[in-house]
């Protein structure tokens, strides 16, 4: 089929006075495959594009290619003509005559602009229509994780009428909420019976993903709760499994013990109401180990704040850096200091040994530039945060890839806040890496507003083979279902009984790598296609 | 119940607020978006992309692509120039008179050809783009530089202009919006250096601001100094400038990580450029970043301690005096550029919209939360703060905090009552 393609230039209100219009246009009205040429100053405003619209209506218009200035600025509103005239908006091209033309050269560039015209003409000569399509989606959501960041997530996407499960690994709910009460002052009880009080939360504890099928508005997971296995839909998927802390014991000469606690363990001594034997002396270190220790920081200090006001002890704080960015952090090192905690800050780690019954301490302070030996009763040791056990598992499970330090959640700048390289999968709280609380909180909130944006309505829009496989080509590779970050290929069988990729237009965030790998050249990315390239290349210098 | 009205007005159109319409607006919320400035994007749009061969993740890319889903969705508002002058009315029914500054050249109809400035008179010229990135991409005029507001009859652009955009017979546009819930995120001042005058910054040419670093290579791409157009050889960088002193209590939370990608950007450009970094106390946590700087580290030199006094030495350079902490004196240093890395302050006129509000504001001078567990809410009900006005934060972390903010104002206005 011959295309029937218009040609709007506009001049941008005379700004571009080193192109001969008058030639381009008669020139561009010679190619191949042009039947209407348009001149205009003001194409990108409300009549230009009633013009625009009209002139497509008008002369039967099939393909339409607009010179004008950086796509980045106007291409919605040409599309926006497009679509008024009844044309598929996919079915443009955009030719920077501005910025890429006349305002980056001096001097005549007539010609330049008359080859960018040239080249978008012959490219959109291969353009084919995308249409949208609305797919319904199944509006539940599975939150996994029992701790704050789950029960608060699955707590607030309930009330906004999205039927809620809440998958816990352990039998109770409520990880290792208990911890924040003492560094926030707030009951988590009340948090526990709202979750298990709500109408459309369904909890299952002592469970476990076994299997995640399907796409974004419906995925299968497979469940093992207790000894039975259970299958259900969701429309998405919101992974809060929270951190693991680890005593960095290898660093001591001493195990873990009576002396040298854990962060967990001096919030319980805290807690109970007189400890036997108050310590004399509290020795903290932490901010050795790496530096993802925002939640050790915070817990380091509201817990020497505590143990000076309630059992009275000389507090030390041995650390590298005190990493305070995060909400309220410098007030609360100040308040410690101002209550007598003592910091000394060092470059190596300290060396650590028993002496009679204590422990012993010795580092070079940076500050006074001397060794120094603290004898302590009580040495609260670093704590790293971890993944949780079982995430590599779980991101091997759903092709998602981990971050450098084994927290799920891609370095990919674009996918911050809480998204995933998978649409309808988020992470959110403490397993995607180091958070403080304040940071929590607002993933929680993030996370609903997205699961809501994402499944309110019951239907999606998406753009229908955008990106699509020819069932000819294919030869069953597997190489695009192994390179394609959003798990949005899998193979299928077609009506010969052969086996063929597929690519979901739901889960396909039409990123192009497939196309690029297939070695077949059987998947083709509209707008995007080799042909089309090379048309556009092979227009550059004809005649 | 729901709310009769569950339009949201957003009170800012940095990072954070486009983040919170473009929540909300996805929902299927009507969004007013209102903008002080005539270009949306705020402090984050003028930045600079920090990436060598590889991505640094200073996230300043996601920018542009935000604010421009933001101005072209459907179901948001954009009002730019405009501020906020009254509110009245409670959650899902408030009252809000919005004046926008009059609009000479209608953002609607400007091409941005160019052409206005290319007549103006004036010097410097009264009609500009704001930057070179600025979303509306629309020139705006100048009321203070423009001739016509002096006494001139001509209107030389008025009459270049291809569209007929300019108008001098604009008045100031006065309008009312009902909204159910108001979310501000009215963002940051940067620190002014000059308050801390031992730093001699605004004295000494060669004493430049973080920000001063990011339009640079934002809009030149390299390094050069102001006085000889040669490039820096021998930089220092002073940490905590307007942070963790007694005027700010807070960790501005940027600075560190923006500090140590410059000086990463600096070596990967010119590998002989010693790069030194004063520091008080290295704030490396964060997504992606411990690793940055685990790999590093090495080529920066990094002291404890924060220089008090920068003067000039012999020609352009620069004396900076600090304190050798492992050695226990007192040092004096030679550098080409002193940059001081400043951090994120309350802005000045918060007071007013508190006021008109009726919101508290913290100690520090940032709009005050009402509670640990939710850091959006306010004393008002139905009004939600996000981003930086609300204490410091980063690229990703504002654009959570505004994603968390849509979310308690559509909760505010769709589950009450239940």
């Amino acid at each position: 089929m011959e295309a029937n393609t218009g040609v709007f230039i506009c001049d941008c209100g005379r700004s571009m006075n080193n192109i001969d219009f008058s030639r381009v246009r008669e020139k561009v009205a010679k190619i191949p495959h042009v039947t209407c040429v348009n001149l205009s100053s003001n194409l990108c405003l409300e009549e230009g594009k009633e013009q625009m619209t009209s002139c497509i209506r008008d002369k039967n218009i099939d393909r339409v290619v607009v010179a004008a200035c950086s796509p980045e600025f106007k291409e919605h509103v040409f599309q926006q003509a497009l679509e008024n005239a009844g044309l598929n908006g996919h079915l443009l091209s955009v030719a920077n005559i501005r910025e890429q033309c006349a305002w980056a050269h001096e001097g005549d560039v007539t010609e330049k602009a008359l080859e960018l015209i040239r080249m978008a003409v012959n490219r959109t000569r291969l353009l084919q229509p995308v249409e949208e399509k609305e797919l319904s989606v199944n509006k539940g959501v599975l939150v996994v994780g029992g701790g704050f960041s789950a029960l608060n997530s699955a707590i607030q996407l309930s009330q906004l009428g999205l039927p809620t499960t809440l998958l816990e690994r352990e039998s109770t709910l409520g990880g290792r909420i208990r911890e924040l009460e003492n560094m926030y002052g707030f009951k988590t009880g009340p948090m526990i019976e709202a979750a298990e009080g709500a109408k459309n939360i369904d909890i299952l504890t002592s469970a476990e993903v076994l299997e995640v099928e399907g796409k974004i508005g419906n995925f299968m997971v497979r469940i093992r709760k207790g000894a039975e296995e259970i299958s259900r839909s969701f429309g998405a998927i919101v992974f809060a499994t929270g951190y693991e802390t680890e005593v960095t014991d290898q660093d001591f000469q001493l195990k873990p013990g009576v002396n040298i606690i854990s962060q967990e363990r001096l919030a319980q001594m805290l807690q109970a109401s007189s400890p036997k034997g108050r310590p004399q002396t509290v020795g903290f270190i932490f901010d050795f180990y790496d530096e993802n220790s925002r939640f050790p920081t915070l817990a380091t200090l509201s817990n020497a704040l505590a143990i000076k006001q309630k059992w009275g002890s000389e507090v030390y704080v041995l650390c590298r850096d005190v990493k305070v960015d995060s909400e309220g952090a410098d007030q609360l090192y100040r308040e410690a200091r101002e209550h007598g905690v003592v910091f000394s800050k060092f470059e190596e780690k300290p060396r650590i040994s028993a002496d009679d019954g204590r422990v012993k301490v010795e580092a070079k302070d940076v500050f006074l530039g001397e060794d120094m030996t603290l004898i302590c009763d009580l040495v609260v040791a670093e704590e790293r945060i971890l993944p949780p056990a079982g995430t590599k598992d779980l991101s091997f499970l759903l092709s998602i890839r981990t971050d450098s330090q084994g927290f799920y959640q891609d370095e990919n700048v674009h996918l911050y806040p809480v998204a995933s390289e998978r649409k309808g999968i988020f992470f959110i709280g403490g397993c995607r890496g180091d958070l403080d609380f304040q940071r929590a909180l607002a993933d929680v909130s993030s996370v609903v507003m997205n699961v809501y944006g994402l499944l309110s309505s019951g239907k999606v829009v998406v753009e229908a083979e955008k990106v699509k496989v020819d069932p000819q080509k294919c030869v069953a590779c597997l190489t695009c279902i192994r390179v394609c970050p959003h798990s949005a290929i899998q193979l299928a069988r077609t009506e010969g009984e052969k086996e063929v990729a597929e690519i979901s237009d739901l889960a396909c965030d039409a990123c192009g790598v497939c196309a690029a790998i297939c070695p077949a050249k059987a998947i083709k990315f509209e707008g995007y296609s080799d042909e089309q390239i090379l048309a556009q290349i092979e227009a550059l210098g004809a005649p | 119940m729901v709310l009769k009205n569950t339009d949201v007005l957003v009170i800012g159109a940095g990072i954070a607020g486009i983040a919170s319409a473009l929540g909300l607006a996805d929902a299927g919320l009507k969004v007013y978006l209102v903008e002080k400035e005539a270009a949306v994007g705020g402090y984050a749009a003028s930045l600079c992309c920090k990436a060598t061969d590889v991505c640094s993740g200073c996230s300043v890319c996601v920018v542009p692509e935000k604010i421009k889903q933001a101005v072209t969705h459907p179901q948001i508002s954009l009002l730019t120039n405009s501020t906020v002058q009254r509110v009245g009315g409670e959650v899902g029914n408030f009252c809000v008179e919005i004046t926008q500054k009059p609009q000479y050249i209608d953002t609607e109809r400007c091409v941005a050809c160019g052409l206005c400035a290319e007549v103006c008179p004036a010097e410097p010229k009264a009609v500009y783009l704001s930057s070179a990135e600025a979303i509306p991409f629309s020139y705006v005029l100048d009321e203070r530089l423009c001739l016509r507001f002096k006494g001139e009859s001509r209107k030389l652009c008025g009459e270049s202009c291809p569209t007929k955009a300019i108008d001098f017979e604009r008045k100031p546009r006065g309008q009312e919006l009902n909204v159910g819930a108001i979310i501000l995120a009215t963002g940051f001042d940067i620190f002014d250096a000059r308050e801390k005058g031992s730093l001699g910054y605004g004295r000494y040419p060669n004493v430049l601001t973080g920000l001063d670093l990011e339009r640079m290579f934002n809009h030149e791409g390299y390094l050069k100094l102001s006085t000889n157009g040669k490039e820096p050889k021998n930089i220092a960088f002073i940490q905590c400038v307007g942070s963790r002193d007694e005027g700010h209590g807070y960790c501005s939370q940027v600075c560190c990580k923006y500090a140590m990608r410059l000086a990463h950007l600096i070596k990967y450009q010119s590998p002989d450029t010693q790069v030194t970094i004063f520091y008080i106390d290295l704030q490396t946590a964060g997504k992606g970043f411990a690793q940055f700087y685990q790999e590093y580290r090495e080529s920066i030199r990094f002291i404890r301690g924060v220089p008090v006094e920068v003067s000039p030495a012999s020609s352009d350079d620069l004396e900076v005096r600090f304190e050798d902490i492992s050695q226990g004196r007192v040092c004096r240093e030679i550098f080409d550029l002193v940059v001081l890395s400043v951090g994120i302050s309350p802005r000045k006129d918060s007071w007013d919209l508190a006021r008109i509000l009726g919101i508290n504001l913290a100690d520090h001078g940032f709009f005050d939360t009402k509670e640990i567990l939710n850091s959006n809410g306010t004393n008002v009900e139905g009004v939600f703060l996000a981003g930086t006005c609300q204490g410091p934060k980063d690229i990703p972390d504002s654009i959570a905090h505004g994603m968390a903010a849509a979310s308690k104002a559509m909760q505010a206005l769709t589950v009450r009552g239940r």
